[in-house]
């Protein structure tokens, strides 16, 4: 877990380390990846992976309204908003 | 009256036979949240409750649970109640809409007094990740409750309320059940619905809750649980009367003990508590045969690629423009995310989703992701495999009694063996609970029972048969001597 990692997936995750904390989540990071590497020991030819314990297929649903629009409701909780818009920074020029 | 330390059936009754009415019972709750010193709840509820219960009071209420004080984990979504998660991210997040579990205990006519304090997001075995400030044990206020549901927990502990809601990815009920002396269950992966829930790892996330005893929880459980249509994995089969079995005879039953799970190089008390269980179950006519979990020590590393993974997903929603914490002088959109995530997370949420990420990532994905799901398979097949012999399994629900706080803060991997016998019920998606039995260094300890899937009524039947031939589960904290 070099330097340049932990930047890679800091920015792929977006988030930005403090320069105090990063040398201490560098360690935790490789301590944790070291730990589950225990994995790489085990023998799964032929194991399907589970990805979910029921194993269920999503039932399907009739295509249909069930709720009404609420988007007030939702806009509220906005930090900025206008109308029926979400307010972020400029991203076209 | 005082109300502290009884339980949800007791006080149902009191209200039934108006020995106590429900605004009496709700205004004695806030005066005992007003002089607790455990820091339990984030976000209290008064006038509304108050409401709630005059309604009651006047007969417009009904309903299993009508009149009950009640409390919610941070993590339901509680329509115009603030929800924080124990995140800063949602500090100001205040949810349009209930989650079905708090809907369906509002329908059963229980009063939602508060929100309880957890870890942020769910990410903790001590609650000493909550942005809000850690929980103290009512057993020792230098010791952690546990966690994630360390508020909910250290709450009934403390007598403040008969039941809390929790929700358990990797033991986040049964730890703190266990190190706060109360009885926990998550039921069945998807028997409970997770529509409202703060997502943390959607193949791992269970509703459930906390009481005084199994009895109680069997009680909540019947309205807890629910077929919803909302959740794509909700189960659809029909639902058990949990208190319908409940007084079942034991005689000729059997529990499994784990081989693999070796609990000598525990503490002593630790050990001779589960023996002394062990005894209760006998004289009970239970037979006691040993079963193979031959992958179990796979465990651990299984739950901490699977989780991560899944919460560096679910959390990307986080990200300052629909809802939640947005940060101050922004320049453009990528930065508005970065701020906004980065002065939002905590540590530990910031550490499980740059894992998640790493493992998640182009190269990476079989070594680890893909691994961990036929490692989780082998996990679940083990406990197929030993449920053919066995009606439930039984363990130490933790290694040990609860920590000082701050002891295990610098290295995260001392506390992710925290859960070292909660994980497992999680991979495979079985029922699970923890029940008071016994003491460690003067602090109480569980015993986790775990059963089939959908066999939450037997759990629940060898629980409360065991409460009734034991009397851990009355033991309550002496909160004259601490404070």
């Amino acid at each position: 877990m070099d330097n340049k990692t932990i930047e890679t997936i800091s920015y792929l995750a977006r988030l930005q380390l403090g320069d105090d904390k990063k040398e201490k989540i560098t360690k935790d990071l490789e301590n944790i990846i070291n730990f589950v590497d225990e994995l790489q020991n085990i023998d799964t030819d032929d194991i399907a992976p589970l990805a979910n314990p029921l194993e269920k297929i999503a039932p399907k649903r009739e295509d249909s309204v069930t709720s009404k629009s609420r988007k007030e409701a939702f806009l509220l909780n906005s930090p900025e908003s206008d109308q029926n818009y979400f307010i972020v920074p400029k991203v076209v020029e | 009256m005082n109300i502290r330390f009884k339980t949800l059936s007791e006080l149902k009754k009191l209200l039934e036979t108006k020995e106590i009415s429900s605004c009496e019972l709700v205004s004695e709750t806030f005066k005992n949240i007003a002089s607790s010193k455990t820091n339990s709840f984030i976000t209290l509820d008064e006038e509304r409750s108050l409401i709630k219960a005059r309604a009651f009071d006047e007969g417009k209420i009904k309903g299993d649970l009508a009149g009950i004080p009640i409390a919610q984990k941070d993590l339901f979504c509680t329509k115009n109640l603030r929800t924080t998660c124990g995140s800063r991210i949602l500090e100001n997040f205040i949810p349009p809409y209930d989650a079905t579990v708090v809907e369906n205990l509002n329908a059963a006519g229980s009063i939602c007094v508060g929100k309880t304090n957890m870890d942020e997001f769910a990410m903790g075995s001590s609650n000493e990740t909550s942005y809000y400030g850690t929980v103290k044990n009512p057993w020792d206020f230098e010791r952690v409750p546990g966690g994630s549901s360390g508020g909910s927990a250290a709450a009934v502990s403390e007598g403040l309320i008969c039941a809390a809601t929790g929700t358990d990815t990797g033991g986040s009920i049964r730890q703190p059940a266990a190190l706060c002396g109360i009885t926990g269950i998550k039921p069945t992966y998807g028997r409970a619905s997770r529509w409202g829930m703060i997502a943390f790892a959607s193949s791992l996330d269970q509703a459930g809750t906390f009481a005084r005893n199994a009895e109680d929880c069997a009680l909540l459980l019947n309205h807890i649980c629910s077929h919803d249509t909302k959740d794509s994995t909700s189960i659809s089969d029909e639902q058990e009367n949990y208190l319908e079995n409940i007084d079942d005879d034991l005689k000729g039953k059997k529990i499994g003990i784990v081989k693999e799970f070796d609990i000598s190089n525990l503490n002593k008390e630790v050990q001779d508590s589960f023996e002394e269980s062990k005894k209760i179950f006998e004289a009970l006519g239970v037979n006691f045969v040993e079963v193979s979990l031959p992958n179990i020590k796979l465990s651990v590393p299984t739950y901490y690629v699977v989780a991560p993974a899944e919460c560096s997903s679910n959390l990307s929603r986080f990200d300052g423009v629909k809802y939640g914490y947005r940060a101050n002088n922004i320049n453009n959109l990528e930065e508005l995310y970065i701020k906004s995530r980065s002065e939002g997370f905590g540590d530990e949420v910031k550490r499980r989703i740059l894992i998640g990420t790493y493992v998640l990532s182009a190269g990476f994905y079989d070594a680890y992701y893909k691994k961990a799901q036929q490692s989780r398979r082998m996990i679940k097949n083990d406990f197929m495999e030993a449920f053919k012999d066995v009606d439930i399994i039984m363990s130490p629900s933790s290694p040990s009694s609860a920590f000082k706080i701050g002891s295990k803060t610098e290295d995260p991997i001392e506390m992710y063996l925290e859960d070292l016998f909660t994980i497992s019920a999680n991979l495979a998606g079985v029922p699970a609970m923890s029940i008071p039995h016994g003491f460690a260094y003067g602090l109480p300890i569980g015993l986790q029972l775990m059963g089939n899937y959908l066999e939450e009524s037997k759990i629940l039947n060898f629980a409360h048969q065991y409460q009734k031939n034991s009397d851990w589960h009355i033991k309550s904290p002496n909160l004259e001597e601490i404070s």
